[in-house]
């Protein structure tokens, strides 16, 4: 088994040399598979096939999130239709062909369509069948706008580059396991060939896999062909060489997929391979050649439906692959139980789903004072919190290390704290307040965090700067509580805003939320100033110096300095209690700016990456708010509350 | 006996308007006004630039001809602010303790930036594996150095006395003597950033060693390090006077003739010598499997410490602490010959430990001065107003 394409190659070269004419390799992945009618049986049950690792942007990480980041990074949705992203990527995998048809490439922008000649579909998802016949087109844009600076580029432009490279991504992976299936290219009727290199006689349709195995023999009927005259060589010489040929195009063709499954040490450094990959670099081992003999046969059984043996071949794949593991992989690789299990668990989701409700019943409650409404909305705020805080703690567990290092996290995490206060303000004045801080704010951050999800994984490896180090998480945590304790604050101010418009004599009432807004203002500003100084402290151990005007600290002390101007002013006696609301809104905008704005900038030593859509929604947010804060303090005004 | 002399304090005006809340607010909201423009500034003109701009400055004009103030001197409004506060109107209760803590620690950190602003040298040294030196040389600082040519060619080590001066204090047109090589050097022209030129209408009239004839000021760069300074100098020895032209991109010296002996002229990097030597052992880069992203940068150097070599590995967030030195992984580069080369940052502090302290007390300030103010409320509450059934 071993030495297989080495010395096929000394073959090669000649003979790709001498039958350019016999074959003409200009065929694309979609050309090459040839299943365009068959329709796989399919095995239902893919437990085994979830844990299979995959090395994908830095991490290890389950089949079965590998699966949901593709369909997600394509389409943006976590599932297709009534499959799940697993099933999916499974027929995917297994039997691309039959998806040539789902519509899953997501194309926000209408023009791209029109550059393409595509009927605007109204889901906006489209289907590779759709759009094959742009692809060219797609190509030709994308590749002048590769060497233009990102910032330069237009939404368009960036929706061509995100389009092109999730169609290329698309066919790169679709054909990592074509190895295994039967194909054209490999076809055999004469029976005395199939004798000499030891194949199956009964059949004629054989695949890239077979003859690799077989390649040893195949070499040795190529060498008669060497040095002799290309326009003598019998019909046995041809097809020979038209299959050594064959072969040749596919390592090219199918060469290099994204798609690292076979784990390998190269140039000493950890290196994970596609099948094809494996067979093309010629890496030898044995365990190698068997890991590519399970993944052709769980195609094989996925294809007949074979559920048992299907299993025993992923079992027998695990196995293989799971006894190669350095250590540190398989520290990864043994945390894989609590991923998918976070994976199905859905944590985010019944947090949302009881936050929601518990929103809803405190609305209720405002129309009608039968307790019972409000203790219903505390035990839904309280369900949706454990989901929350369970799902936080397993991201913890899962990347081993601290919770807030991109976007999608932060929300999560500064929901969860905004929450968290929620709870401690209903426990000190037990008047639904904190229940309706908690269940509002739990549900504004995590519908804004699954906004972020979209671009795939979102557990994310970090860059050296960011490497797990005390000051990193001691900062970045309290960083991240201050923004909670500044968002509450926000919210209250407009709880406080709403209040005097309903009842602007209830001063009791009012004075209550006042209090409760300037506490919660403190706790926001204490935990920001630790937060910035602990940033401070941070980039002092890392760089040496303990601030240098960077726009993300800038941000930071922004909302320390107006949270310190609100105080004083308060104590100066420039504004009156609504002020102190308004301000405390306007609070709100500071934090988005420090949180997010800043970003937008792309400059300085601070950015977690993510895409242009959200300045449309800081603006439109900040544009909204403003609207409301001068209707209302006209309003207000008018029944005398002074700012 | 203390109130007596804050009574006296209180009744004079200045104070009195120095001590205004309002001033205060007015302080805090120009520097988060400042904070928010400095930030914006920073896409256009780069940190450095705007870092001078709107922070270090006293003032800066708008458009051209509107004075706005900077941020250095709203800071020290601030800080005279808080003194007069302190002084005169500040009630001393055990009430207003947090507050008392929380402003002591917001002094500690004016003061930390000043200090740390007009005494810390930022650095760097660039090493090749197995390299030593104990000279590091300055990010965008330049100097103009003079120096004795060696007598004639010599084999083995030179030691040679070098004169640097730091061309930012160099004021035109003031004659400046070099000690006692009888030199007299006079500014007459300075560009931050320079083009030079090697040729000239009409007769060369300026000494230089590379042929630069003309410099012609630049726009600055975003990126200060990417500057190239030049200057005309009048050189008056014994001998007579010349106009001397330097840039910053000059490979070797311009020599000139003083009492018989041959003084060597150079405007480079500002060099800052260490007193101890540091050699590069090794650097190490690591990746996250699959993918560019680095996981970890590592240079493993040791120092001479009286004769003795101490190793350690410098990494991301470990650097190396040395006397008041600190040495910090910047960067690295790889040549074609795959030799690794490592540039570290070197930071001389004296006051790297007062934000440390600063943070500190007003964090402990602002824990005191809340979590009294939340038990003081409840009380309130709890006296006002039962719960309300």
């Amino acid at each position: 088994m071993r030495n297989k394409l080495r010395n096929l190659g000394n073959g090669f070269l000649l003979l790709t040399v001498l039958t350019g004419l016999l074959y003409s390799g200009n065929a694309t992945a979609q050309n090459i598979c040839p299943l365009d009618t068959l329709k796989p049986t399919k095995v239902n049950d893919l437990e085994a096939f979830a844990r299979i690792p995959v090395l994908n942007e830095g991490r290890i990480k389950p089949m079965e999130t590998f699966a949901k980041s593709f369909l997600l990074r394509l389409s943006g949705r976590r599932s297709y239709g009534k499959e799940s992203a697993l099933e999916w990527f499974a027929r995917f995998i297994f039997a691309p062909r039959t998806t040539y048809r789902d519509q899953i490439f997501l194309i926000n922008n209408p023009e791209i369509l029109e550059a393409i000649k595509v009927d605007p579909e109204k889901r906006r998802r489209y289907s590779w069948r759709q759009l094959e016949p742009g692809y060219d087109k797609i190509k030709e844009l994308a590749e002048v706008l590769m060497d233009i600076d990102e910032k330069e580029l237009s939404a368009v432009e960036r929706e061509i580059l995100r389009v092109y490279s999730n169609l290329g991504y698309y066919i790169r992976i679709s054909g990592a396991f074509a190895y295994a299936f039967p194909h054209p290219d490999f076809d055999l009727t004469s029976p005395e060939i199939k004798e000499k290199l030891g194949l199956a006689t009964d059949r004629d349709k054989f695949s890239f896999y077979d003859l690799y195995v077989v390649t040893d023999k195949l070499e040795a009927a190529a060498m008669v062909l060497r040095g002799g005259d290309v326009q003598q060589w019998s019909e046995e010489g041809k097809t020979v060489a038209r299959l050594i040929n064959a072969m040749y195009f596919w390592t090219e063709h199918y060469g290099n997929a994204p798609f690292g499954v076979i784990p390998t040490v190269r140039y000493e450094e950890e290196s994970w391979l596609s099948p094809m990959d494996i067979m093309r670099l010629n890496v030898d081992q044995e365990a190698y050649f068997d890991e590519i003999t399970h993944i052709r046969n769980m195609t094989v059984y996925y294809w007949n439906g074979e559920q048992l043996q299907f299993n025993i071949a992923a079992k027998a794949y695990l196995d293989s692959v799971g006894k190669r593991l350095s250590p540190k992989e398989k520290e990864q690789y043994d945390r894989f139980g609590l991923e998918l299990f976070y994976n199905d668990f859905n944590g985010f989701l019944w947090a949302k789903l009881g936050y929601g409700l518990a929103f809803m019943f405190l609305l209720f409650s405002l129309l009608s004072s039968r307790p019972w409404l409000s203790r219903t909305a505390a035990v839904l705020a309280v369900a949706g919190f454990v989901p929350h805080l369970i799902a936080q703690i397993l991201r913890i567990l899962i990347m081993a290390r601290p919770p807030v290092s991109n976007l999608f996290e932060t929300f999560i995490f500064v929901g969860l704290i905004a929450v968290i206060l929620g709870f401690i303000l209903e426990w000190v004045n037990r008047n639904s307040l904190g229940l309706t801080i908690a269940s509002v704010s739990g549900l504004i951050f995590l519908t804004i965090a699954s906004k972020f999800g979209g671009d795939g994984d979102t557990l994310k490896v970090l860059v050296a700067v960011l490497d797990s180090n005390f000051w990193l998480s001691t900062h970045v945590i309290t960083i991240t509580i201050g923004y909670a304790g500044c968002c509450v604050g926000g919210i209250m101010g407009h709880i406080y805003v709403l209040q005097a418009l309903f009842d602007s004599k209830n001063t009791k009432r009012l004075n209550a939320t006042l209090n409760n807004t300037l506490g919660i203002l403190g706790f926001g500003l204490t935990t920001t100033f630790l937060g910035t100084a602990l940033g401070g402290i941070w980039a002092d151990q890392s760089w040496g110096r303990f601030w240098g005007w960077d726009p993300k600290e800038n941000g930071a002390l922004m909302i320390v300095l107006w949270v310190a101007l609100l105080f004083h002013m308060r104590l100066a006696k420039l504004i009156h209690p609504l002020g102190v609301a308004v301000g405390s809104i306007l609070t709100l905008i500071v934090v988005m700016w420090a949180w997010f704005g800043v970003n937008l900038l792309s400059v300085g030593l601070h950015s977690y990456g993510f895409t242009s859509g959200i300045a449309m929604g800081l603006i439109t947010y900040v544009l909204f708010e403003l609207v409301f804060l001068a209707v209302t303090v006209f309003v207000l005004g008018k029944k005398g509350m002074k700012i | 006996m203390t109130s007596k002399f804050r009574q006296k304090l209180r009744k004079i005006k200045l104070l009195q308007a120095l001590a205004s809340l309002r001033i205060t607010c007015l302080g805090i909201f120009l520097l988060f006004l400042l904070t928010l423009w400095g930030t914006i500034a920073q896409v256009q003109s780069g940190l450095y630039l705007a870092q001078e701009r709107f922070f270090h400055s006293f003032y800066f004009l708008v458009l051209g001809f509107i004075p706005f103030p900077g941020g250095q001197l709203v800071m020290w409004i601030l800080f005279i602010n808080v003194l007069a506060v302190m002084l005169i109107r500040f009630v001393y209760s055990w009430k207003n303790f947090g507050i008392l803590v929380i402003h002591i620690g917001l002094l500690m950190f004016f003061v930390s930036g000043y200090v740390i602003l007009n005494t810390a040298e930022e650095s760097h040294v660039t090493l090749k594996e197995g390299q030593a030196t104990n000279v590091s040389s300055a990010f965008h600082d330049w100097e103009l150095a003079i120096w004795e040519a060696p007598p004639e060619r010599t084999d083995g080590k030179v030691i040679r006395t070098v004169t640097g001066v730091d061309v930012a204090r160099l004021k035109i047109n003031q004659p400046l003597p070099m000690e006692d090589s009888g030199i007299i050097i006079k500014l007459l022209e300075y560009h931050r950033n320079a083009n030079a030129y090697a040729v000239n209408d009409g007769d060369s009239r300026y000494l230089n060693a590379s042929g630069v004839q003309k410099i012609e000021a630049a726009k600055l760069e975003k990126e200060p390090e990417r500057n190239t300074p030049g200057i005309i100098l009048e050189v008056t020895t014994p001998e007579g006077s010349s106009h001397v032209i330097l840039y910053g991109a000059e490979r070797i010296p311009t020599p000139i003739e003083a009492g018989g002996k041959t003084y060597h002229l150079s405007l480079r990097l500002k060099r800052y010598p260490m007193p101890f030597t540091l050699k590069l052992v090794e650097f190490i880069k690591e990746e996250h499997p699959g993918t560019q992203t680095a996981r970890s940068f590592k240079s493993k150097v040791a120092v001479d410490t009286g004769g003795q070599w101490r190793e350690k590995p410098i990494t991301m967030n470990n650097p190396l602490r040395h006397r008041e030195y600190t040495f910090y992984q910047s960067s690295f580069s790889v040549d074609q010959f795959r030799n690794e080369s490592s540039t570290l940052a070197v930071v001389r502090n004296h006051g790297r430990v007062l934000p440390y302290i600063s943070t500190f007390v007003t964090f402990a300030g602002l824990v005191i001065h809340f979590a009294m103010a939340a038990v003081n409320t409840r009380k309130r509450q709890r006296q006002g107003a039962p719960h309300a059934k």
